[in-house]
C-alpha cells in the first residue's frame, strides 16, 4: 500500500522531469497516468490497488458526516419534546476488530450515532459497552444493524 | 542451479513502471518532437520483457491477462476507422482533423486524429513483439 503510493509519486516527478514542465499540471498528469499503470499492473504486487483503500476511506468520511448529522438531529428531537418518556440502558457490543486504531474509529463512530456513546472498553479489547438513550427491543436491533455497517466499512479500510 | 534473483526483481519492480511511463511520453511527444508510437510500443513491449526476464512468462500472463493477437486486430481496426473519418466527412481516406480544445487540467490542448493512428501503431507495434516473443519463448 505504501509501497504502490510513493511508486504512484515517483512515476509523477519522473513525468514532470520528461516533460521539462515543472508545474502542478504535468504532477497531476504524471499522477493519474501512473495511477492508470499501477492498475493495469496491480496483480504485481501482493497487496490490493491503493486506490481501493483511498476509496474506503473516503467512504468512511461520508459516513461519519452523515452520522454526525442525523445523530444531533434525533438529540434535538428528544430534548424540543416536552415529555420525558426515554428509557436510558447500557449494553455490551461484541467486536472482531483487533487493531488499537479500528476500535478507536468504531467506538467514535457510535458515539455519533443518533442516541448512542461508548463508555468502556474491555482489557481484551473484545467487547464495547455502549450507552443507549432510548433502549427497547426494537431499537437493539436497528443499532446492532449500524453497527455491522461500521464495523463493515472500517474492514474494508483494514483488509 | 537455480539462482537468488531478488535484486533483479525488486529492481524491476520499480524500473519497469518508469520504462512504461517513458514510452508514453514518447508517444505523446511523436508530433512536434522525436518518438511516436513505433518506437513508443517498442518500449512497453520491452517492459514487458524485462517482467518476463526478472520473473517468468506465468507471471507476466497472470499480471496482463490480454491475447497479444487481438491486439494487433485491434491496433489495425483503431488505425483503418481513423483513415476513415475522413470518407465519412467527405475527404479522401487518411485525411486528418486537428482543433484547440481546453480541457479541465491540460489547459489549451491541440487534440488531432493523428494520435489516433499513431494509438493503432502503437497496439500493433506491442502485439506484434509480444507475439513474437512469447511464441518463441515458449517453444521447447
Amino acid at each position: 500500500m505504501a509501497f504502490q503510493i510513493l511508486l504512484n509519486f515517483v512515476l509523477a516527478l519522473v513525468w514532470m522531469f520528461l516533460s521539462h514542465s515543472y508545474n502542478p499540471t504535468s504532477f497531476i498528469v504524471g499522477f493519474l497516468l501512473g495511477m492508470l499503470i499501477l492498475l493495469s499492473f496491480r496483480r504485481f504486487f501482493n497487496t490490493r490497488f491503493y486506490m481501493i483503500r483511498v476509496w474506503a476511506v473516503i467512504k468512511l468520511i461520508l459516513i461519519f458526516i452523515k452520522e454526525l448529522i442525523l445523530s444531533n438531529i434525533a438529540v434535538l428531537k428528544v430534548i424540543l419534546k416536552p415529555k420525558l418518556d426515554i428509557k436510558p440502558g447500557i449494553f455490551a457490543l461484541e467486536t472482531e476488530l483487533k487493531q488499537p486504531w479500528e476500535i478507536t474509529t468504531l467506538a467514535n463512530l457510535i458515539t455519533l450515532t443518533p442516541g448512542t456513546f461508548v463508555i468502556e472498553v474491555s482489557e481484551d479489547n473484545k467487547t464495547l459497552y455502549v450507552h443507549a438513550m432510548d433502549l427497547n427491543d426494537d431499537i437493539q436491533s436497528e443499532i446492532d444493524g449500524i453497527k455491522n455497517t461500521f464495523e463493515k466499512a472500517i474492514m474494508e479500510v483494514s483488509r | 542451479m537455480k539462482t537468488n534473483d531478488i535484486i533483479l526483481q525488486t529492481a524491476t519492480k520499480v524500473i519497469a513502471f518508469v520504462i512504461i511511463l517513458f514510452s508514453i511520453r514518447l508517444f505523446f511527444s511523436g508530433h512536434y518532437y522525436a518518438g511516436g508510437g513505433f518506437v513508443g510500443g517498442l518500449m512497453t513491449s520491452a517492459a514487458l520483457v524485462l517482467i518476463m526476464i526478472a520473473f517468468d512468462m506465468k507471471t507476466v500472463e497472470w499480471i496482463l491477462p490480454i491475447n497479444y493477437r487481438f491486439l494487433i486486430g485491434i491496433g489495425l481496426l483503431t488505425s483503418v476507422s481513423t483513415g476513415l473519418i475522413g470518407v465519412f466527412m467527405g475527404d479522401p481516406f487518411l485525411t486528418h482533423y486537428f482543433g484547440y480544445f481546453d480541457l479541465p487540467i491540460l489547459g489549451k490542448t491541440s487534440l488531432h486524429t493523428a494520435a489516433l493512428f499513431d494509438l493503432g501503431v502503437y497496439f500493433v507495434v506491442v502485439g506484434v513483439t509480444m507475439t513474437i516473443i512469447k511464441s518463441i519463448g515458449e517453444s521447447e
